[in-house]
């Protein structure tokens, strides 16, 4: 029985190799000296198997383990949230797998090995992390396999089969139980990833903050119409409308800031078709989504702002799906509240003077807004504006005086900023809206890929009788941004994803990298529809897709099938006929000929030598004494001989036409 | 009350445990040799299973309160991966044969080795087989490309002489993941014979005056060397010691005897007056004592009569005779 608790050396090897390739997808977001001390465990570990070194003894056991305690409060100040919890458990296995001495500490640690495969699905679900997520599995697994093999077995993959070939045959009934098993709401609040991992735009904007997030390559959202895709300068994705300029900050109204009763936008009418499109949303640990202006979602949980952006009360941690409809040319409030109106006219005292100035004298020729608008985008276009993404930086106080007077160089929020600013002081009702621009067709799957470097900041200006009307003047400047996107706008610059050298959307020119890409791509977007973004509704409509109507009883007869599917594979391999090592043709003769005698009535005795069995059945059955003679000599020279090659086959077809006639 | 009530359960649970081994008779009947298959064989979770089962509760509850719908594949995968654990754990023991070779026969109260041999299968491999006897050694056997395997197990027989059989042996495995605990109750028809426990006694009349005259006293004969002495007038020549001769010595010739001995009798009846199991004793002890000292020894038993002899063969015959003397027909 001790023998047996032990841990064989090939399960240790593996539990080693899997200790680092469960570390592997983590390493982003661990403190280095998380891989240090895995390191430092497995060679102790080693070390004691090899009789180096011994086990550490409790005291030290308990150092240790405080010490990883208290190096996780330094690192991450606390203890409750995700990255801590990864970081402790990633350190509990380093120190488990120093400890593991037998069979019951090795399920401790191969258990736990489970557990970190599911903490890194809570970060991160792209497809090739999954992949390797799966290789973990597979991994653990074998160890679990090996753990139970004789422990004097030299090193083979054996193990590493075997549990492959378990975990594809549980693939089958995992896919239908991952589609029919209820989804529920969560039971109770969970830790939340730290505040770091917020991407994408935030709710205040200041000059900088756009082009510092056209820096990034990542994925923003995909989205996919239902019908035509609408040229690439009507796509501008509204994310955040923002009325409020404090202290040279831009920020959105809150919740409570708008008065009780305007809190619902006013509908406005829709008479043509909507676009109909659904978007997958990267997590942004924000709570605004992006649509084509005038959105509105059947989806549950989302919900139109006063300033009809949309917006989910829940945080999105993970990749979010929503689908929209939307209706470009919808007149939006075209009665403006004396509130709205003030707030939309509102500007910071004292500041900005010369913007001001500017402003009066734009006014001062008429009160046609639109007059007003093409009068200010003409100082735009005409005088020397540059857009670039580097802009100088500009003073804290009366940024806009510098900009527009001083340094003319700027990105989309500082043309934004500086026309709206223009536009209040005209005494037009002016916003800033942020969110994307344009964005990326994907000819594999019609999908429009939406960068981070698509982060575009835009006006919005209200006119009596047409509501609130885009105004970009960004294109007033760089016509090629809306056109073309950023790259072509930046091209003479060569500032585009400059210091993100190993980009893939870098070498857009390469036609094999950016199939690739692209390929990629449109199977990420599979991915996500599917499987990471699956949820309740999808749930309701694809079993009613299957099953036409849900009830417990079909629910029943799918996971029935399914466990048959599952398990049909792992019964035929079990059933197939494996036969025992195949006998000797003269073997299978003598024990036909004994099989014969048998049936008349002469029984070979176990362990009887032929020669005397013979002589036996010789007596007994005196007609057949000849053959039986024969048969025994042929089958003693083909068994016994030192060097029966020889006339083996000779004696072989004798054996076999004496046995035949054998009767 | 209380007292009753505790008798009631242990009476229930005796009847239960009776009921179970008729079953156990009727489903898997003794046999020299059994293979293994769905009939035979049970499983169920075992300990390290049911933990796993928690860590999978542990686990959904993460999937649950995170949302996560990768997270709910993992433990989805895992919960199958269970599933599919039972055929191959179910498989690894399927099909194996268990033939009992031979029981080695024991002294009362002593151990003895059981040899069983394990045979494969269709399966190729069948790994992390283990099997015991209820009070014996717990053997671990993998066959691994081979078909089969000899192994020893070790385990005590009981205080009677006769036949011991030693239960159900128990087959088990936990391969390939230690989640589900596989096992046969296999009743291998392997009895092991127990000799009667000797009892030393004072000689018997008939032995003891064959410790006199059945010494045995060297007669001139043809069959072993026995020595050289000088030579006599009536030697015969073929008896002279030529190379002495050549070498200088004097003439001798080689000598040469056979042992004629006198054969004893264990007889029942020496013990004339004992109970049947103390005068097997005796009779068991004389015949240990005789074959240690290296006498012949016949041995006569109402209904058996073994002619006198010697050797390891004869005396196991003579303790067989002895073990199973008023116990039915020998195995």
């Amino acid at each position: 029985m001790k023998q047996a608790e032990q841990i064989p050396r090939n399960a240790l090897v593996w539990m080693i190799a899997a200790q680092f390739t469960l570390l592997a997808p983590h390493l982003p977001r661990v403190p280095i000296w998380v891989v240090a001390v895995s390191l430092c465990a497995a060679l102790w570990r080693i070390m004691v198997y090899r009789g180096s070194w011994s086990f550490p003894r409790w005291p030290v056991k308990l150092a240790l383990i405080l010490a990883g305690v208290g190096g996780i409060l330094l690192s991450f100040r606390n203890l409750i949230g995700l990255e801590p919890m990864v970081a402790l458990l990633l350190v509990a296995f380093a120190l488990k797998v120093l400890e593991v001495a037998r069979r019951k500490d090795a399920y401790v640690l191969l258990f736990l090995g489970y557990f970190v495969v599911l903490t890194e699905f809570l970060f991160s679900q792209d497809l090739l992390i999954v992949l390797l997520c799966l290789c973990n599995v597979i991994l653990v697994t074998t160890a679990l396999v090996a753990l139970h093999r004789p422990g004097d077995e030299r090193f083979s993959l054996r193990p590493l089969r075997s549990a492959t070939a378990m975990v594809l045959q549980s693939a089958p009934l995992m896919v239908v139980l991952f589609f029919i098993f209820p989804r529920v709401g969560p039971l109770w609040t969970v830790p939340l990833k730290s505040q770091s991992a917020v991407t994408g735009m935030s709710d205040f904007m200041r000059p900088g903050d756009v082009s510092r997030l056209s820096r990034s390559g990542e994925v923003a959202f995909r989205v996919a119409f239902e019908g035509e895709i609408p040229p690439r300068s009507q796509l501008y994705w509204r994310g955040l409308v923002m009325s409020r300029l404090e202290a040279g900050t831009w920020s959105t109204l809150d919740y409570y800031d708008v008065p009780a009763d305007q809190r619902r936008p006013p509908l406005p009418e829709v008479t043509e078709a909507p676009l109909r499109y659904s978007v997958i949303m990267a997590p942004t640990q924000q709570r605004w989504l992006y649509a084509l202006r005038y959105a509105r979602s059947a989806d549950t949980g989302i919900m139109n702002a006063a300033d009809y952006r949309l917006f989910r009360p829940v945080v999105i941690e993970d990749d979010f799906r929503y689908t929209v409809e939307s209706w470009p040319a919808a007149e939006l409030e075209t009665e403006l509240s004396p509130w709205r109106q003030r707030t939309e006219l509102a500007l910071p005292q004292g500041r900005n003077p010369r913007t001001l100035a500017l402003g009066q004298e734009l006014a001062a020729g008429s009160d046609d807004s639109q007059a007003i608008v093409d009068r200010a985008l003409a100082l735009f276009s005409e005088q020397s504006f540059f857009y670039t993404l580097e802009p100088p930086t500009l003073p804290a106080q009366d940024a806009v005086d510098a900009f527009l007077f001083g340094t003319r160089r700027g990105f989309c929020e500082h043309y934004a900023s500086a026309f709206v600013v223009l536009m209040r002081a005209a005494g037009v009702p002016a916003r800033v809206v942020a969110g994307y621009q344009g964005g990326e067709i994907n000819p594999v799957n019609r999908t429009v890929i939406v960068h981070q470097f698509d982060a575009h900041a835009w006006a919005e200006v209200w006119m009596a009788g047409r509501g609130w009307v885009r105004v970009d003047p960004t294109s007033a400047v760089s016509p090629a941004r809306v056109e073309f996107g950023l790259e072509q706008a930046v091209a003479s610059e060569g500032t585009f994803l400059a210091d993100q050298p190993l980009s893939p959307l870098r070498y857009r020119g390469i036609r094999w990298i950016n199939q690739v890409r692209l390929r990629y791509d449109a199977l990420t977007y599979r991915w996500q529809s599917w499987v990471v973004s699956f949820d309740g509704t999808r749930q309701m409509n694809l079993l009613q897709d299957w099953l036409g109507q849900v009830s417990p009883l079909r629910i029943a007869a799918v996971i029935l099938g399914a466990l048959a599917l599952a398990l049909l594979p792992a019964a035929v391999l079990l059933l197939w006929r494996r036969p025992l090592a195949a006998l000797a043709p003269h073997d299978r003769l003598y024990l036909k000929f004994c099989a014969r005698l048998a049936r008349m009535g002469v029984v070979r005795e176990a362990g009887e030598a032929p020669g005397s069995y013979a002589r036996r059945a010789a007596q007994a059955v005196p007609r057949l004494a000849q053959s039986i003679e024969s048969i025994t000599r042929c089958y003693q020279q083909l068994a016994y001989a030192d060097d029966p090659a020889r006339e083996a086959a000779a004696l072989q077809r004798e054996m076999q036409q004496a046995v035949r006639r054998l009767n | 009350m209380a007292g009753a009530g505790g008798s009631g359960i242990f009476g229930l649970r005796q009847s239960l445990r009776r009921r179970f081994a008729q079953w156990l008779e009727q489903r898997i009947p003794p046999a020299r040799s059994i293979t293994l298959n769905q009939r035979r064989i049970f499983i169920l979770p075992s300990r390290t299973g049911v933990f796993f089962a928690v860590c999978l509760c542990v686990m959904l509850l993460a999937a649950i309160n995170f949302q996560n719908n990768l997270s709910y594949a993992l433990t989805f995968l895992l919960a199958t991966l269970f599933v599919v654990a039972t055929l191959h754990t179910y498989g690894n023991l399927a099909g194996l044969t268990i033939h009992a070779v031979h029981a080695r026969p024991a002294f009362p109260g002593q151990h003895t080795e059981f040899e069983l041999l394990v045979e494969r299968g269709r399966r190729r491999e069948h790994v992390g087989l283990s099997l015991h006897w209820p009070d014996s050694s717990v053997v671990q056997v993998s066959l691994l490309g081979e078909d089969r395997v000899r192994l020893a197990l070790h385990a005590p027989v009981g205080r009677e002489r006769g036949w011991y059989k030693p239960g159900r042996l128990v087959v088990e495995s936990w391969y390939p993941l230690g989640l589900l605990r596989c096992w046969s109750l296999v009743d291998l028809d392997l009895p092991a014979l127990v000799y009667p426990q000797p009892l030393a006694s004072a000689a018997p009349p008939g032995v003891a005056s064959a410790d006199h005259e059945g010494s045995s006293l060297p007669q001139p004969g043809n069959d072993d060397f026995y020595g050289f002495r000088d030579y006599q007038q009536s030697d015969s020549l073929r008896q002279i010691y030529w190379k002495g001769l050549a070498r200088g010595r004097t003439l001798q010739v080689a000598q040469y005897v056979t042992h004629t001995e006198r054969s004893a009798w264990l007889d029942w009846e020496m013990f004339a007056g004992l109970g049947t199991e103390q005068r097997l004793s005796h009779l068991c002890y004389w015949a240990l004592e005789m074959e240690r000292v290296g006498e012949d020894y016949g041995l006569r038993l109402p209904g058996v009569s073994i002619a006198p002899g010697r050797g390891e063969l004869h005396r196991d015959r003579v303790l067989r005779a002895l073990a199973l003397y008023g116990r039915g027909s020998p195995a």
